[in-house]
């Protein structure tokens, strides 16, 4: 049976590389990545999928201290758990 | 978070721009050193200038080694742009429009091809070609779940450079 996919955004305070590294352990994929400027700031925000889950990690590009990389979410209630327990772990 | 059963409809609009908003010398490090085969800076918001003769494709412009492409005391007035997207998402919700839009720079392809023309012979010469391509469209959605509708709105806005006379 399909899940029905949940929205959720986060910022986290671990770097980018613990990020891809809880992302790739369950299973999504690096689709591409691009530049944006939003507010102001410049940030290479990256798409991650699997299967009709998508994630998108923003982390602001710069000298911006501390990096809190933004998790956006389109997902199962459980993909949105083992991600958010991922990054804390 | 919104977490209702109710529908929500989305409105997304794409903007071409080219209006020499974003030049080299306010680009973040990381995105500078894209171009760091073809342009030089001391620091983030310092002079750009070109390191060896290459060919704008995109404005089809050429400039040669040495010269201003973005100086630290005209910073509003690029020579070199770089064009972008626009993304505008609106959602209305209970009567208020709620507005999120961020621009997605196009992104830099550096070749070397050999050219003709004036300065570059008739025979023609190697030279460094700076192209741009637009970002892929995948990475400017923003994901929702299924029940909510995306309206898209497209437009082609060119702004011609007119600093480029100066």
């Amino acid at each position: 049976m399909r899940h029905k996919n949940r929205l959720k955004s986060i910022s986290v305070y671990v770097p980018i590389e613990k990020v891809e590294a809880s992302l790739s352990e369950i299973g999504f994929l690096l689709i591409g990545s691009s530049t944006i400027v939003a507010n102001g700031k410049f940030w290479n925000k990256m798409l991650y999928v699997n299967k009709d889950e998508t994630i998108s990690v923003s982390e602001e590009l710069g000298d911006a201290y501390p990096k809190d990389p933004i998790i956006t979410i389109c997902g199962s209630k459980h993909t949105i758990s083992s991600i958010t327990d991922g990054v804390k772990n | 978070m919104i977490d209702v059963s109710e529908k929500f409809l989305v409105n997304r609009k794409i903007d071409w721009h080219d209006d020499a908003k974003y030049g080299p010398s306010i680009l973040p490090d990381p995105e500078f050193q894209k171009y760091s085969i073809l342009w030089f800076r001391k620091s983030l918001r310092s002079t750009v200038v070109a390191q060896v003769p290459f060919i704008d494709d995109f404005h089809k412009r050429m400039y040669d080694r040495g010269e201003n492409l973005h100086a630290s005391s005209n910073l509003k007035f690029p020579r070199v742009s770089i064009p972008y997207f626009r993304i505008e998402y609106s959602i209305n919700l209970w009567g208020g429009t709620y507005l999120f839009a961020f621009d997605a720079l196009f992104n830099p392809e550096i070749l070397m091809e050999k050219r003709r023309g004036k300065i570059l012979g008739k025979d023609g010469s190697l030279i460094h070609i700076l192209k741009f391509n637009p970002p892929d469209e995948n990475i400017l959605n923003i994901s929702l779940p299924k029940g909510v509708m995306v309206f898209d709105v497209r437009n082609m806005i060119k702004v011609i450079d007119y600093t480029s006379n100066f």
